[in-house]
C-alpha cells in the first residue's frame, strides 16, 4: 500500500476537511468489509480508513504535510471484523434467515442445524423465555436485618422496588420473578437475580440470629449496677445491669435478635476519661484493706 | 471463559464510540451486553457489532430504527453464510458420486 494518505482516498492534498470526509464516507460505503465481500475491497477500506485516521486530525494533518509524521505509527488498533465472528457457530447475535418456518425444508433445515436460539432468534413462531438478569445489591445492617424496601436501577433504565426479607443474609440471593428480560413470543418473562452483600454496622454485629453488641459501661455503674439504655435493631431497650459486672460478660435481651433470635450484650467497663485525686485516694485505702487477684484462676484439682 | 468488558473498556477500545451513542444503540436494543455483578459485561462479539455500527452510523448517518433493520439483515446473511460454509464443507468431503448426485440436483434447480 502506498504511504499517501490522500491518494489512498483519492483526493488532492488541497482537499478540504468536509472533501476529506465525504471521501472516506464514499469508500466505507462501497467497500466495508462487512457490506462488500471482496478483498479488493477490504484493502481499499483499510487503506482509507488509515488514512482518514491521519488526515480528520487538523494538527495530525499538518504534520504529515509538513513531512514531521509518515503513515507509519498510524496503524489502527486492529479492527474487529464482525463478519468473521458473526459466521461462526454460536455467535449470540445468529438470526434465523426464514428456513425455521418453511414447511417443506424446515425438518431438514432443524436435522442439518438444529434449533438455533441466540437471544435475538428470529422468526414468526420463535418462542424464548426472556433473560435472566443478575445483580449485585448491597444493603445496610439494620434493612437486613429488620426487612424493608429498597429500589434498584435496570440496566436498560427504568427502576424496580424490591422487598428485602427480614434476616437476610450476606451472599443470599434474591429471586424476583418475571423481573428479568422480555421474553420473545410466548415466552415468558426471564428472573431477576439480586445478590445480597449486607454492608456492615458500626455497633451490631451479627452471630445466626443472635445479634452481638458491645456495651461500654462506666466503673461505677460495674460496682453498682443499675439500668442502661442498650441499641437494639428496633431501637433502645432499658437493660438491668447486674451488681460487680466483669467485662467480657454476656448479658441476653430474649427476642431482641432476629426471627426470634436473641441479642448478646457484651459489657465493657470504660475507665472515666481522668483519674482524679479523689478516685486514686479511694482506691489507695480501698486495696490496703480489700486487695483482691483478678488473674487468679480456680485451683487445679489435685 | 468469557472475557466481559465493561462500558469504559469498550469506549476506549472503540475510537468511533461515544458513551451517549453507545446509550442510544441500548436503548435500541441493538446491542445486548449481558448484566454482570459488576454492571453491563461486552463479549469479543458484542465490541465487533459495536465496531461495525459506528461505521454504519459515521457512513451512513442512519437512525436507530434503520439501523435496526440493517443488523438484522446483516446477522440474517452471515448466520446463512456460516451455515452454507458449513455445508459446502461437508459436501467437500463426500465421495465423488455423492458430490455429482448434489452438483445435479443444483444445477437442475439453480441452472
Amino acid at each position: 500500500m502506498s504511504g499517501d494518505p490522500y491518494a489512498a482516498l483519492g483526493l488532492a492534498r488541497t482537499a478540504s476537511e468536509a472533501e476529506i470526509k465525504a471521501a472516506y464516507r464514499k469508500i466505507a460505503k462501497a467497500d466495508h468489509p462487512d457490506l462488500n465481500p471482496d478483498p479488493a475491497a477490504a484493502e481499499r477500506f483499510k487503506a482509507a480508513a488509515r488514512a482518514y485516521d491521519l488526515l480528520k486530525d487538523p494538527e495530525q494533518r499538518r504534520r504529515f504535510d509538513a513531512g514531521e509524521i509518515d503513515m507509519q505509527g498510524q496503524e489502527r488498533p486492529q479492527r474487529r471484523s464482525y463478519r468473521e465472528q458473526a459466521e461462526a457457530a454460536g455467535h449470540p447475535y445468529a438470526r434465523g434467515y426464514g428456513f425455521e418456518s418453511d414447511p417443506d425444508l424446515s425438518d431438514v433445515f432443524a436435522d442439518l442445524f438444529g434449533r438455533r436460539g441466540g437471544p435475538q432468534g428470529g422468526g414468526h413462531d420463535f418462542h424464548m423465555r426472556g433473560q435472566d438478569y443478575r445483580f449485585g445489591l448491597e444493603v445496610d445492617f439494620l434493612t437486613a436485618a429488620r426487612g424493608g424496601k429498597t429500589r434498584i436501577s435496570l440496566p436498560e433504565g427504568g427502576d424496580l422496588e424490591v422487598a428485602i426479607p427480614r434476616g437476610v443474609r450476606d451472599g443470599q440471593t434474591i429471586r424476583l420473578r418475571g423481573k428479568g428480560g422480555a421474553g420473545m413470543g410466548q415466552g415468558g418473562a426471564g428472573d431477576a437475580y439480586l445478590t445480597v452483600s449486607v454492608a456492615p454496622h458500626p455497633d451490631f454485629r451479627r452471630e445466626g440470629d443472635d445479634i452481638l453488641v458491645v456495651l461500654p459501661i462506666g466503673l461505677d455503674e460495674a460496682v453498682l449496677g443499675g439500668k442502661v439504655a442498650v441499641p437494639t435493631i428496633d431501637g433502645p431497650v432499658n437493660m438491668t445491669i447486674p451488681k460487680g459486672a466483669s467485662s467480657g460478660r454476656r448479658l441476653r435481651l430474649r427476642g431482641r435478635g432476629i426471627n426470634g433470635g436473641d441479642q448478646q450484650v457484651e459489657l465493657r467497663i470504660v475507665m472515666p476519661p481522668k483519674v482524679d485525686d479523689e478516685l486514686a485516694a479511694f482506691f489507695e485505702e480501698w486495696r490496703g484493706r480489700h486487695g483482691y487477684d483478678p488473674r487468679a484462676r480456680p485451683k487445679a484439682g489435685g | 471463559m468469557v472475557r466481559y468488558y465493561s462500558e469504559t473498556e469498550v469506549i476506549t477500545l472503540i475510537e468511533d464510540l461515544s458513551p451517549p451513542r453507545l446509550k442510544a444503540y441500548l436503548s435500541a436494543r441493538i446491542v445486548h451486553p449481558v448484566t454482570t455483578p459488576q454492571g453491563l459485561g461486552y463479549r469479543d462479539a458484542d465490541l465487533a457489532r459495536l465496531q461495525l455500527l459506528c461505521d454504519l452510523s459515521e457512513a451512513y448517518d442512519l437512525p436507530e430504527d434503520a439501523l435496526q433493520m440493517v443488523m438484522s439483515l446483516v446477522d440474517q446473511l452471515n448466520t446463512a453464510r456460516g451455515d452454507l460454509r458449513a455445508l459446502m464443507r461437508a459436501v467437500s468431503s463426500e465421495p465423488d458420486e455423492v458430490r455429482r448426485r448434489i452438483q445435479a440436483c443444483l444445477r437442475d434447480e439453480r441452472g
